[in-house]
């Protein structure tokens, strides 16, 4: 049975991603053009962006934003790289994210809703009839939604930049990277890692079972330095992680898998079924 | 030679001199609810010498980040119009830690080590070299994870100015009649607390009996004698225990991280936005990281957690003692209270030592 | 935080006096493309000194704001003008590295390392087996000795490509091959229509070698790892004692002199014990060749 756990992870290093040419020393390169988008989404992640006070005046005289409904309105054109935040759960959210893939060079999905689907995958708990009939009642008809779905079930992603909201340091460094042709990578660490480097109190020893363990590193331990734990919102490590995690969690903290299991559905990580809770961690498989 | 007492408001009034020429770190109370107990200590800046609970437990973590910081600058770089000036980063303000318990002080002399060798590595040096180093003795185990008097760390041995260690006889309840006899142990020490030249009877006094009485408190043993422990750790290559242990570990790196003795770390340049210039960093990295050892073409020479956990107990317990003559592992329990699987080094040395000792006879 | 004088280039003081972190200006003179991978890089330090390193040592070659990797030093120190890094063009640094053009300023720390001593080959016959693109650390030291043939004795070059595309130094190859300094000998993994040389495995070349002296030789082993092992079986089969069998091993390393930890072998540092080891000396480190 947890052999067969099975998690939707961020892929921390695509290999062939493309980068954009790279500025030739002494040659005033024209500044790539930016467009950010919202699917189904808070727009939180784009809202990151403008959360970067420091960095803000240097970003934007590196980067040329044609499209950014927080910030500006532009027409929908070609854009070197196109950052979206939001699920797709909708037969307009296809069209637009199909529209964005064709008009863009680079294709960045940011935040945990554009990789994993995120917190809008929580109304799967409930058949699509019914909760379309909860949310938009007799009108349903009228608001053809449908399941959320990350932007890699639908269109080639050349980039993931996971977390709810996205990391705004991480994206600055994307940023950077791509403007000096440099591919970018996800950290492959552990929570725990920027956890311990900041000299954060382990949430473990006060009894509560962390996500920090087996979820992908890179947003500085931010929830377990202010006391909350990790609810891997920027998806595991790995299956491999979750599946020692899976063993452990009884065994040595007392959690029921049933438990980490459906708090791994808060951001669409896991979407399978939840063992019930009588399931001992080291069942016979089935 | 404990030398002479001082009052707890004397050293109080000492430290805050201290103060007012460096900045300030030692151990301070953090309320931590759903602890047991629930207050933890941590080393921290302070501004007074009265934020300090030098009556503390153990910090949960080293003193380490203060002379290797988690993340440090090594040299800005400007390579604009094709020029290249670089510029290191020093940081060497005068700074003292006071309050250091033994198993830290050994942890400091093994970066000392490390970093101050015939290699040395200039921003290390010139943080510790500015570091002014008052410890004070834990009088009892900690908690019931150490392993120091196994280890001999402890009893310091060099490391710091100042040693202090409370009177037991006036170290109760009320905190303003503590009391603590006084070991010199540099020249700007001496000048600190004041060495009137002959011991005191007091200071005598308190030292009778004061680390056997330590020693024999320690409940948590290793199985081998700290000599014999590299050769039948070394012994225990081949082993099954170390599959057999990380079947349970993530990888997380978390026992390396909160070691006091870990200094292993990662080299990565940073750059503004137009590329011209940045900065090179290093990083606290960690051996069991799963791509720690990963070389230029992806191979892995340390691929699955099982040979992680072994290079990292090795290194522990035998092979960094053999390139510095000190002990890696000071005792303090730290990693065995960092792992969320539970994964202890105590039990893992025990294990190799039995074993390996049992295919001896 | 103390900034210190910042080091101008021409800088007025090495830069290793203040911080081993870094790297010295160095001017790219020529690039040659080698194959489609790799590239050889002459460079010369701004500073007008020459490098001053041994046979088998390496360099931390940086581009600021990319990073730094470790490439051993192609050239030979009989040879001191310039010197040469061949570079194989694997990750972000290297493909960085790949984009320098003539004339662009880099950075260099090093010489790193342990090399081969002139002490352990001085009259020596010498057998070099190379692997791959390990030719090019290679070389620096068969330079070394056809600089100067005369202080050795007999000289053996086997060398194994993966196929005639993949070889480094095609033309000095030729030269050696050719040579009467020496005895070099040539296999491919695969030919293709133009290879009329010898296919197979590096150790078939063993299968042709004279019989050696093997109280006065020293072998010099450099490849992947899976060459090692049999090179190694060859070499020791002939009776070439473990201490006169010297290895270079590759590992990542980062601050090359001996404290970050990732290029440790076991209890070695390959950037302060190595990167040429004594047989001898890692035969019982199972990390050596795994």
């Amino acid at each position: 049975m947890i052999d067969d756990l099975d998690v939707r992870c961020p892929i921390p290093d695509r290999g062939a991603a493309p980068i954009l040419p790279v500025p030739v020393e002494g040659v005033q390169a024209p500044r790539p053009r930016i467009g950010i988008f919202s699917l189904t989404s808070c727009e939180g992640c784009s809202l990151t962006i403008l959360e970067q006070e420091d960095e803000l005046l240097s970003l934007l005289g590196a980067i040329d934003i044609v499209d950014f409904r927080e910030a500006k309105s532009g027409a929908d054109g070609e854009v070197d790289i196109a950052f979206v935040d939001g699920a797709v759960s909708s037969p307009h959210d296809v069209a637009r994210v199909r529209q964005i893939r064709k008009n863009a060079r680079i294709l960045v999905a940011i935040g945990a809703c554009a990789c994993l689907g995120g917190v809008n995958t929580l109304k799967h708990a409930q058949s699509e009839h019914d909760y379309r009939q909860f949310v938009y009642g007799d009108r349903a008809p009228q608001f053809p939604t449908g399941d959320a779905r990350p932007l890699s079930a639908v269109v080639r992603v050349d980039y993931e930049l996971p977390g709810c909201p996205m990391v705004g340091a991480e994206f600055l460094r994307f940023v950077r990277c791509v403007l000096s042709g440099r591919p970018f990578r996800l950290p492959n660490d552990a929570v725990c890692v920027e956890c311990k480097r900041r000299g954060t109190l382990c949430l473990y020893e006060k009894g509560e079972t962390c996500l920090g363990p087996v979820t992908r590193g890179g947003c500085a331990a931010i929830c377990p330095a202010y006391g909350a734990r990790c609810e891997g919102c920027r998806g595991l490590l790995g299956n491999e992680q979750l599946r020692i995690f899976a063993r452990n969690c009884l065994q040595l903290h007392g959690t029921p898998l049933a438990e980490i299991l459906d708090r791994l559905r808060l951001f669409g990580v896991f979407q399978g079924e939840t063992l019930p809770d009588s399931q001992p961690p080291d069942g016979p498989p089935t | 030679m404990w030398k002479r007492i001082v009052t707890h408001d004397e050293l109080i009034e000492r430290i805050d001199a201290l103060g007012r020429e460096r900045r300030l770190i030692g151990p301070v109370a953090r309320e931590a609810p759903g602890c047991h107990p629930p207050l933890r200590y941590f080393y921290e800046h302070v501004t007074r010498a009265a934020q300090l609970s030098l009556d503390f437990d153990y910090c949960v973590y080293g003193p380490k980040a203060f002379v290797l910081p988690p993340r440090e600058t090594l040299f800005r770089f400007d390579r604009s119009a094709g020029t290249f000036v670089a510029t290191p980063i020093m940081d060497a303000q005068p700074t003292a830690l006071v309050g250091a318990h033994p198993c830290d002080l050994h942890g400091l002399r093994l970066l000392d080590a490390v970093f101050q060798n015939d290699r040395p590595d200039e921003q290390y040096r010139a943080r510790r070299s500015a570091l002014f180093v008052v410890g004070i003795d834990c009088a009892r185990p900690c908690d019931a994870r150490a392993t120091c008097a196994d280890w001999g760390t402890n009893r310091v041995v060099g490391g710091c100015d100042v040693m202090l260690y409370a009177d037991p006889r006036n170290c109760g309840n009320n905190r303003r009649n503590a009391q603590y006899a006084v070991e010199f142990c540099s020249e700007a020490g001496r000048t600190w607390l004041g060495d009137a030249g002959r011991a005191d009877d007091d200071a005598v006094a308190v030292s009778a009996g004061y680390h056997a009485r330590k020693d024999a408190a320690f409940t948590r043993r290793l199985s081998a004698s700290v000599e014999q422990l590299p050769a039948l750790v070394r012994a225990s290559y081949d082993s099954h225990i170390w599959e057999k242990h990380a079947a349970r570990c993530y990888s997380c790196g978390s026992c390396n991280l909160v070691c006091p003795t870990c200094y292993c770390f990662d080299i990565q340049d940073d750059c503004d936005f137009n590329g011209a210039g940045g900065s090179r960093q290093r990083e606290w990295d960690a051996c069991m990281l799963p791509d720690f050892a990963v070389v230029a073409g992806g191979h892995n020479f340390r691929l699955l957690a099982a040979q992680r956990l072994r290079h990292r107990v090795m290194r522990k317990a035998a092979w960094i003692q053999q390139r510095t003559g000190l002990s890696a592992c000071v005792g303090c329990g730290r990693c065995d209270r960092a792992c969320t699987a539970s994964i202890s080094l105590i039990d893992m040395l025990n294990e190799a030592a039995q074993e390996a000792g049992n295919a001896h006879r | 935080m103390r900034t210190d004088r910042p080091l101008m280039c021409p800088p007025q003081v090495s830069a290793t006096a203040l911080c081993d972190y870094v790297p010295r200006p160095a001017r790219v003179m020529s690039i040659t493309k080698m194959t489609p991978h790799d590239a050889l890089f002459s460079l010369e330090l701004i500073d007008g000194k020459t490098l001053g390193h041994r046979p088998g040592q390496f360099v931390q070659f940086s581009i600021l704001g990319v990073g730094e990797c470790p490439i051993s030093v192609c050239s030979s120190p009989t040879r001191p003008q310039q010197f040469q890094l061949s570079v194989r063009r694997v990750g972000e640094v290297t493909s960085a590295i790949h984009r320098l053009r003539t004339g662009e300023i880099v950075g260099v720390r090093g010489p790193l390392g342990r090399g081969i001593e002139p002490s352990e080959i001085d009259g020596r016959d010498i057998l070099v087996a190379v692997g791959g693109c390990a030719l090019a650390p290679a070389r620096s030291l068969i330079h070394y000795i056809l600089d100067q043939r005369v202080r050795f004795g007999r000289f053996d070059l086997l060398y194994g490509a993966k196929s005639p595309r993949e070889m480094l130094f095609r033309n000095e190859l030729k030269i050696w091959r050719d040579s009467r300094d020496l005895n070099c000998q040539i296999t491919v993994d695969a030919g293709d229509a133009t290879w009329r040389g010898r296919t197979g495995a590096v150790t078939r070349l063993f299968e042709d070698l004279p019989p050696m002296n093997t109280t006065n030789t020293v072998a010099v082993i450099i490849g992947p790892p899976a060459m090692f092992r049999h090179v190694l079986t060859e070499v020791l089969k002939r009776g070439i004692p473990a201490d006169r069998v010297f290895c270079s091993l590759e590992r990542r390393m980062k601050c090359g002199i001996g404290k970050c930890g990732h290029c440790q072998v076991n209890d070695l540092y390959s950037c302060i014990d190595g990167p040429v080891f004594r047989y001898s000396e890692i035969r019982s480190r199972p990390e050596a060749f795994a």
